[in-house]
């Protein structure tokens, strides 16, 4: 799975390509906390963009899980958008689009995260 | 009819293989890609359980894997020969728990019965056998 991050403005978008399975989650997991942990300074929202997410399995679930409880607890707004068919209904199954915000597109999950603040 | 057969140790780095073997069968089979992917996510996730859960110290399960294609319904078969052991017997994990309050485990088996048509278990011959199947209509 190969992993591209960019920053807009104080929100950081991570958009995984590929598949998330127990070989790819422990890595997309750690790159999860470093973009939460910042270089300094902690991003507002992280928005996760589903665009090339193939395939997700219960590994790739724990590791949302994780990160969004992580982003809780720092105060970070976490996301998701874009999902391709299959990978939502993943989400929708195990009960995580109920506590793990999903939205449509990158455009509607980026004017969520800025909602709020000015 | 197309069957294929497969056995590999259990041992996380043989989900590639497992996956290959998935694809390969698609193949052979001419079926259309949109199911394969729930076959590939229940293989991972009775394969990684095995993995996890059924292997003792010094010793490696031998998994053995088979997909059918019948005249509606593709059915996956997955052996190990591990200590006797359901996942159909874990208690399904509570999924309308807030953020804070959600495991982190027991998914794996949970998804395997919400995308497949059946699923049943059975100890035979000291063996766990999963079998699962899953219509290609619909």
């Amino acid at each position: 799975m190969n992993l591209r991050i960019e920053e807009i403005g104080d929100v950081s978008c991570v958009a995984p390509v590929g598949r998330l399975d127990f070989d790819a989650a422990p890595g997309f997991q750690e790159a999860l906390e470093r973009v939460m942990s910042g270089a300094g300074k902690s991003p507002a929202a992280v928005i996760i963009d589903g665009t090339g997410l193939e395939y997700v399995s219960s590994a790739g679930l724990r590791a949302f899980l994780l990160a969004a409880r992580a982003a809780q607890r720092s105060g970070i707004s976490f996301a998701l958008c874009a999902l391709q068919p299959a990978v939502r209904e993943v989400f929708e199954l195990s009960g995580f689009s109920r506590i793990i915000s999903v939205h449509p597109d990158r455009a509607s999950a980026l004017a969520q995260a800025q909602q709020g603040r000015v | 009819m197309t069957a294929r057969r497969t056995a590999v140790p259990a041992d996380a780095a043989q989900l590639t293989v497992l996956n290959q073997f998935v694809r390969e069968f698609w193949a052979a089979a001419a079926l259309s890609p949109s199911k394969m992917q729930t076959f590939e996510l229940a293989l991972e996730e009775i394969f990684m359980n095995v993995v996890m859960h059924g292997s003792q110290p010094g010793i490696t399960l031998r998994v053995e894997v088979s997909l059918n294609l019948g005249t509606d319904a593709v059915t996956m078969t997955v052996e190990d020969d591990g200590p006797q052991f359901d996942p159909l017997s874990l208690a399904p994990p509570d999924v309308t728990g807030s953020l804070a309050d959600r495991r982190v485990g027991g998914l794996g088996v949970f998804l395997v019965r919400k995308i497949m048509d059946t699923v049943s278990y059975a100890r035979v011959a000291g063996r766990n056998r999963l079998r699962m199947s899953k219509r290609l209509d619909g």
